[in-house]
């Protein structure tokens, strides 16, 4: 009955946090609805799940206190951040490139990050910023977009995906939350591709990095774009792009994970090692160089046993 | 010398419901198997609370959770964990699957996004397929499917060790070889007794005590599991997965 | 505020005090210190004095040294156990016992353990705290057998039981139900082994082993590593890599030892037999 009385009375999210705060200071995180098959996300028909706030006068700044390593490395909770991720919109559809390195500090929590959300088997979000926020979110958000097929009896567009994903996050700001998301599909009107940040930003746009190594991705990116890429040359630039990256900015690293969107679907295209990028390349896949990414390009010319190209021929000439 | 000035001003005092109880947690996923463990100290500052404080906890016949960070909030959250699943089973006849489980942590954590548990979690048992799983979690609930993964205090000493004995990271296989996928249930076990003896020596806050849960998929023998002394079975079903306990003592120092 | 100093002259060097509480400022931490989060303890007996001490030193929560060794030598019969940040305990002590020697060669007696505790105190409270050695001294000298404690600013006791470091209060826990006048050697070593061991099982920043130091007017013993009761357990698997488990990417070989040949000429070839 409270539930029911909260989903109406209360139009703002965070409004509604207040309230159910004083109904959840005994327990609880779910209602005696989570007794049958509802245990998860429980019924949407009880709207937005709700939360539990700490007592305090300010729950944002209690939360900044415990969780925000920037202010104070030695706080308790570390929330896993750094990133690069990137998304552009081509001729052929969307590229999304990300790197699977999750920093606590300066300790590199995990190498296998998976920070493509696999919204449907048409919509990708990217991970940056919290990847609680993100994976929850957007796990939440693909309940949403199937909800949307059901009642419309047709796809949900990339468009009002992204908008309910920065409503939702819009009605939480100030509150903690930390994402920056791309939100990548092909619909009705084409590839497309958004960028929805927790601050309520949401932009439409051919191109997008997100995350503390975008600037590097950028960098390769802006001097290698352009709309008429072809598949093999645009995934070999959104793969070059996220390697640029990972080798830069020390919070992004490990891996890249590739993906295609196009018109019947995304497309898992691969996982690349980074370290085998620089050294190897990307080994026999489509827009391949055929040679490391970096490590020839470095050290050619620094020994006498392996000397630059035209001084090794002038030695030959001289013999 | 004491800042005088600053003395002489208010000093605010901040709302501080956690702390951190030391010890470490890890598991790992095998073919067929599932090794989840934790150490038994439990201490706060330069004391020790107790020796024996379990941090890991059978959750089914084929899940295994261990909690690490603050032991109050973890001991919460194991609680309603265990309350959620017994739910489950009165109203599906059956025990959650071990992906389940998973998902159902991760929203429990993310519910207290604005009050998070002080938790690290590692989920570990047998999917569903039959294949052994490792899950880990952060504090407000962003979680992995992985091979292993180490938590809490040493986790800085015990995971770059697993990520080169299970792995392989760092380690180039001979000419004409590759390395395993998966190791044998006897290694795992080693790695794991080893990673503690080495934490317990070089992190103040591991020791007391070892507790490992093997996880078996359903059908497996006990092949491999012969020269371990003193296991314990503590399944609960029949023709299920198996689950068993090893424990080991470490140094109290 | 000090000022880079034309003269290099003795002690301490301020130089960086400014720029370091800046930095500090800015929210990048000092370096940690290695310290000895320590169990110490002195105890006389009837006949001269013990000191004992544990054998681990930490960083933060991690064992830098896992059998340190934490009882300092002042003179033959003053000995001095070091407790906190382990550069500061180290060096005081070492100078301080410099400072004893030198001492002793000018008057030409055997010096007192008084002297060191005055010369440690004074050291200790002309830096206000921040030589972080909290240390407990013992020795016997022509006046008898002397235990004190130092603290860090510069305060002492003089007490028949004395502990000190993080394990205190588990060492004082012993010597106040046990600890007796007038022991024997044998009840003493035993007792201020117990003290230790309470320090190292259930204080974290103690631990591995006792060390025990013995002096009597004739004799100073010192017993390191007196009991080993954390011996280090054998390990599951041997871990041993293949040659060639690195990756490398190019390959020099060279000669280190370079063979010569030598051809005589003339005269007699030396006999090499």
């Amino acid at each position: 009955m409270n539930t029911f009385v909260q989903r109406f009375a209360e139009s703002s999210a965070t409004k509604q946090i207040l309230a159910g705060n004083a109904s959840v200071v005994e327990d609880d995180d779910f209602s005696d609805a989570a007794w049958g098959s509802e245990a998860g996300f429980g019924s949407l028909a009880k709207g937005v799940p709700s939360f539990m706030i700490p007592s305090v006068p300010d729950p944002a700044s209690f939360l900044r206190l415990h969780t925000d390593d920037h202010a104070d490395p030695s706080c308790r909770i570390k929330i896993q951040h750094g990133t690069t991720t990137l998304a552009f919109r081509f001729q052929g559809g969307v590229i999304v490139a990300v790197d699977s390195r999750a920093t606590a500090g300066s300790y590199v929590a995990s190498g296998t990050v998976k920070k493509v959300i696999e919204i449907n088997p048409y919509l990708l979000g990217t991970m940056a910023g919290g990847a609680a926020d993100c994976q929850y979110w957007e796990t939440y958000l693909g309940m949403h977009c199937r909800l949307h097929e059901l009642r419309n009896r047709e796809r949900i567009s990339v468009s009002a995906a992204s908008k309910y994903l920065s409503n939702l996050v819009y009605s939480y700001k100030g509150m903690g939350l930390s994402m920056g998301t791309m939100i990548c599909g092909w619909d009705k009107t084409g590839p497309a591709v958004f960028y929805v940040d927790s601050d309520g930003t949401r932009l439409k746009g051919d191109l997008f990095s997100v995350g503390s190594g975008s600037t590097f991705a950028y960098g390769v990116l802006d001097q290698g774009y352009r709309w008429d890429l072809t598949d093999a040359e645009a995934q070999e630039l959104g793969r070059r792009s996220i390697y640029a990256a990972g080798h830069r900015d020390a919070f992004s690293g490990n891996t890249c994970n590739l993906y295609h969107v196009k018109e019947n679907g995304w497309e898992f295209i691969g996982n690349y090692d980074i370290t085998s990028l620089h050294y190897d390349g990307p080994g026999n896949v489509a827009g391949s160089p055929g040679h490391g990414y970096g490590y020839e390009l470095r050290v050619e010319g620094h020994s006498a046993s392996n000397p630059p190209p035209e001084v090794a021929q002038a030695i030959t000439a001289e013999a | 010398m004491p800042d005088m000035a600053a003395l002489a001003h208010p000093q605010q005092r901040q709302f501080n419901p956690y702390s951190e109880n030391g010890g470490t947690i890890l598991a790992i996923a095998g073919a067929d198997f599932s090794v989840i463990a934790g150490d038994t100290r439990q201490s706060e500052g330069y004391s020790i609370q107790t020796r024996y404080a379990p941090k890991v906890f059978r959750l089914t016949d084929r899940a295994v959770l261990a909690v690490n960070g603050f032991a109050a909030d973890g001991n919460m959250f194991v609680k309603k964990v265990k309350q959620r699943l017994e739910w489950y089973r009165h109203a599906h006849a059956k025990d959650m699957p071990l992906r389940a489980i998973a998902r159902l942590i991760q929203t429990m954590l993310y519910a207290r996004r604005f009050f998070p548990y002080y938790v690290y979690n590692i989920l570990g048992g047998i999917e569903e397929d039959g294949t052994g799983a490792v899950y880990s979690f952060d504090p407000v609930g962003s979680y992995e499917r992985e091979a292993c993964r180490a938590a809490g205090a040493a986790s800085s000493l015990v995971q770059p060790f697993l990520d080169n004995q299970i792995y392989f990271k760092n380690q180039r296989p001979a000419a004409g070889t590759s390395h395993p996928a998966h190791l044998p249930l006897p290694t795992v076990l080693s790695i794991v007794i080893d990673s503690f003896t080495s934490a317990t020596e070089r992190h103040i806050e591991v020791g007391d005590g070892l507790e490992m849960y093997v996880v078996l998929a359903k059908g497996r023998t006990l092949q491999g599991l012969e020269g371990i002394r003193g296991m314990q079975e503590l399944t609960a079903t029949e023709d299920g997965e198996r689950v068993f306990i090893v424990r080991r003592d470490l140094k109290r120092d | 505020m000090p000022s880079a100093s034309p003269f290099n002259g003795p002690g301490f060097d301020f130089t960086n005090q400014v720029r370091n509480a800046f930095i500090l400022e800015k929210g990048i931490p000092l370096p940690k210190a290695t310290s000895t989060g320590t169990t110490i303890v002195g105890c006389l007996f009837n006949g001269g004095v013990i000191l004992g001490a544990d054998t681990r030193a930490t960083e933060g929560p991690i064992v830098a040294d896992k059998n340190c060794e934490k009882i300092h030598y002042i003179t033959e019969s003053i000995r001095c156990c070091g407790a906190g940040t382990a550069a500061d305990t180290e060096f005081t002590t070492a100078s301080i016992s410099s400072n004893m020697e030198l001492h002793a060669l000018s008057t030409g007696r055997q010096p007192r353990v008084v002297t060191a505790m005055t010369m440690l105190k004074q050291y200790l409270f002309r830096y206000q705290g921040h030589v972080g050695a909290a240390l407990v001294l013992g020795g016997v000298d022509s006046t008898g057998s002397h235990l004190f404690t130092v603290a860090p600013h510069g305060s002492t006791d003089k007490l028949p039981y004395v502990t000190m470091g993080s394990g205190s209060l588990a060492a004082m826990a012993v010597f106040e139900s046990y600890w007796k006048a007038d022991m024997e050697r044998e009840e003493a070593i035993a007792l201020v082994t117990a003290a230790i061991s309470a320090g190292i099982f259930n204080d974290l920043g103690s631990g591995s082993n006792v060390d025990v130091c013995v002096i009597t007017a004739a004799h100073t013993e010192m017993l390191r590593n007196y009991s080993k009761p954390n011996e280090r357990v054998e390990k599951e698997r041997a871990y041993r890599f293949r040659p060639g488990t690195t990756a490398w990417k190019s390959e020099e070989i060279r000669k280190l030892v370079v063979s010569e040949q030598v051809t005589p000429i003339g005269g007699d070839a030396m006999d090499t037999d």
